[in-house]
């Protein structure tokens, strides 16, 4: 025991040495996670807020004055000046504003006479998710504005029938920011893309420059040499994944809920699955050239199928199936759910089963091809 | 018993017979060359050996022991690889103190060794310099401390001297005289003829079978070919005529002149068909050249 451990400790040295001496590398591997998070963090943010909008009041009253100050208020939605009809149109056209709001003539005569008060929403559809919520945001506004008309001094509507009011709470993350759901989802992929191509690169390299030759033939086990070249990444990882938290919170505001046991226990099953991955790779390659293209045909899929990028239940039927057997799935799952919602053993346990179950596997099997391959 | 057994050997890649019944055996205090063109399977035989490839077909023993089996026997045995099998982005020193810990040697006994290794190979003043900035004779003096270092009882080389200058060539031959010193049993393989003739015994390898073995100088005692070198005559066309004749068993040229391995008995006839072109023969000494053309049917 004592003798493989010092094997072990000699290939953990070695390792270390070998991706940490050259600059580049060690860049790569230890700020790359960060400069990734902060450009997904920033770039990647769906979050709509400040949409310029164009304020086309045809009636010029108090009171319509009075609904564009209000609506423009909590700054969904930005005020890119006041127009008329046709101007506004050429607004929407040339992109200098993205929505117009057209209250037509005899708005506050309609409000006053308690006539149903007609208001226009004008909408570049060409990103859907924006005009979708400022078509929201509009429309709350006035549906919330027409029950105050009701009952203008707060309180409840009495005499009134079938005023349902609407009021929406989100859950965990209630600002909507995209970057809680960003920052957890680039951070597993990252990890993903650090350490299964590593493991990959690493073992293929040796294998090219013939460099385990003189290893395999001296008393090192095979799983004490798989070991040493799998833990100094899980190293790497643990430590990139501390890093994205902190950035994530420090910078994003991320919040850092969830058991932090659990989380260490799912990183490492999750590392287990990603660089077992990456040595089975590196069984089936013959070269570097080989192992990195393996390795992308590997990272690509599962990051499509993640539900990171598309949601799961959005898939196909027949393609749904095969997200149970990627890793990063599971792992977003958890950081998602740990981090945000606070979720623990209690709740995601079959998560870390799954991950640990296909850690174990697939360093077996990769383990058993390892000395057949090298022939 | 013997150091090293190889006892019909016998292996495949894909349609490829590396090695077709390779059979040898390597004593203690002994350097045995495995002697071959290339191609004819002297690395296949020494992958099997150190337990890198598995036969498919007869036994590799390594004192006594299945080399593929690991544990112990890997304990007493070394591997100089023919490829650059170091880690270049590491330095002389890292590279010896990561095998050293492969082979889990104290670290009072190690550094010992690591002096004396150092000394002798003389890369004491280099131990910070980074394996892939040596030059091919320093890189190779160091694989063979790396595979020295836990001091095996049988140490395999696979064309240790290539790619190696003639002064580092001789430098590395004094080492393994100084090691067979302690009893080691030393497995060589190589093209060259010259290291041959400085080996105990030889096998000369072709096609994946043993097809001569002993030491160099009986090997060329018993040789019964005749040998001639031939002088005059259009050159072109006494080559043309030699491809056709199935009496000539190895040629190669020295100089100006023509050497030939004759099949025993076919001297006077092959005059016979080479005079009226114009060519004198004349006799030779055989030498290990010689042996090696007519035995493995290579083409120098």
């Amino acid at each position: 025991m004592r003798m493989h451990a010092i094997q072990l400790w000699s290939i953990i040295i070695k390792e270390l040495r070998q991706a940490l001496r050259d600059p580049r590398m060690r860049g790569q591997l230890l700020i790359m996670p960060i400069v990734q998070l902060l450009i997904f963090g920033y770039a990647a943010d769906f979050t709509v807020d400040h949409v310029p909008t164009v304020i086309v009041d045809q009636d010029q009253s108090s009171v319509s004055r009075h609904h564009v100050q209000r609506l423009l208020a909590d700054g969904t939605l930005d005020d890119a000046g006041t127009a008329d009809e046709p101007t506004a149109n050429e607004m929407i056209d040339d992109g200098r504003a993205n929505a117009a709001v057209i209250i037509p003539p005899g708005f506050a005569r309609d409000i006053d006479g308690g006539r149903t008060a007609m208001v226009q929403v004008v909408l570049d559809g060409s990103n859907p998710t924006r005009s979708g919520i400022v078509g929201g945001t509009v429309g709350r506004y006035f549906a919330m504005a027409g029950m105050e008309l009701g009952n203008p001094m707060g309180g409840q509507a009495v005499g009134k029938k079938g005023s349902v009011s609407f009021q929406p709470r989100v859950l965990y993350n209630p600002q909507m920011k995209t970057q809680f759901y960003i920052v957890p989802g680039t951070a597993a992929m990252q990890l993903l893309m650090a350490t299964a191509m590593l493991a990959a690169m690493g073992l293929a390299r040796e294998k090219e420059l013939g460099t385990l030759e003189q290893v395999l033939v001296s008393p090192i086990p095979t799983w004490v040499l798989m070991l040493g070249k799998t833990l100094p990444f899980v190293l790497i990882g643990m430590f990139n994944v501390l890093t994205s938290m902190a950035a994530g919170a420090w910078l994003f505001g991320v919040p850092l809920h969830g058991e932090p046991t659990f989380l260490l226990a799912a990183t490492l099953a999750y590392l287990m699955s990603t660089l077992g991955a990456g040595l089975f790779i590196s069984t089936m390659s013959n070269s570097q050239q080989q192992a990195f293209m393996g390795a992308f045909l590997f990272m690509m899929p599962a990051m499509l199928l993640s539900g990171n990028m598309t949601p799961l239940a959005a898939m196909p039927d027949w393609l749904r199936p095969f997200t149970y057997l990627n890793p990063l799935r599971y792992y977003i799952q958890v950081l998602r759910g740990s981090l945000l919602r606070g979720a623990g053993w209690a709740e995601m346990w079959p998560q870390f089963v799954a991950l640990a179950g296909m850690g174990v596997i697939i360093l077996w099997v990769s383990s058993m091809r390892f000395r057949k391959t090298l022939a | 018993m013997h150091a090293v057994v190889a006892d019909g050997l016998v292996r495949r890649f894909g349609a490829v017979e590396a090695l077709r019944g390779l059979s040898f055996s390597v004593d203690a205090g002994e350097i045995y060359g495995l002697v071959g063109p290339d191609g004819a399977g002297k690395t296949t035989a020494i992958r099997v050996l150190t337990g890198l490839v598995d036969p498919h077909g007869g036994t590799a023993r390594i004192l006594g022991q299945d080399p593929g089996a690991g544990g112990d026997v890997r304990e007493q045995m070394g591997l100089m690889p023919q490829q650059y099998s170091l880690y270049g982005d590491l330095t002389i020193a890292e590279n010896l103190t990561f095998f050293g810990d492969l082979f889990c040697i104290p670290k009072d006994v190690f550094m010992a060794r690591r002096e004396r290794l150092l000394d002798i190979t003389r890369l004491a003043r280099f131990t910070d310099r980074r394996a892939d900035s040596l030059s091919g004779g320093m890189y190779k003096k160091l694989a063979l401390a790396c595979s020295l270092l836990h001091q095996p009882k049988v140490l395999m080389l696979d064309e240790p001297t290539n790619g190696v200058d003639p002064v580092s060539r001789r430098e590395l031959w004094a080492l393994l005289y100084e090691f067979i010193g302690d009893g080691m049993a030393i497995l060589v393989s190589t093209p060259y003829m010259d290291e041959a003739s400085r080996c105990h015994r030889v096998g000369l390898i072709s096609q994946g079978r043993l097809v001569a073995e002993g030491a160099p100088r009986d090997l060329v005692r018993d040789f019964d070919h005749p040998v001639v070198e031939v002088e005059g005559g259009d050159r072109h066309a006494i080559e043309e005529l030699l491809l056709t004749m199935p009496a000539i068993r190895g040629t190669h040229p020295v100089g100006t002149r023509l050497r030939l391995v004759i099949a025993p008995g076919e001297l006077e006839s092959v005059r016979a068909q080479l005079t009226p072109l114009g060519a004198v023969l004349n006799p030779a000494v055989p030498d290990f050249e010689d042996v090696f053309l007519a035995r493995t049917g290579a083409v120098a």
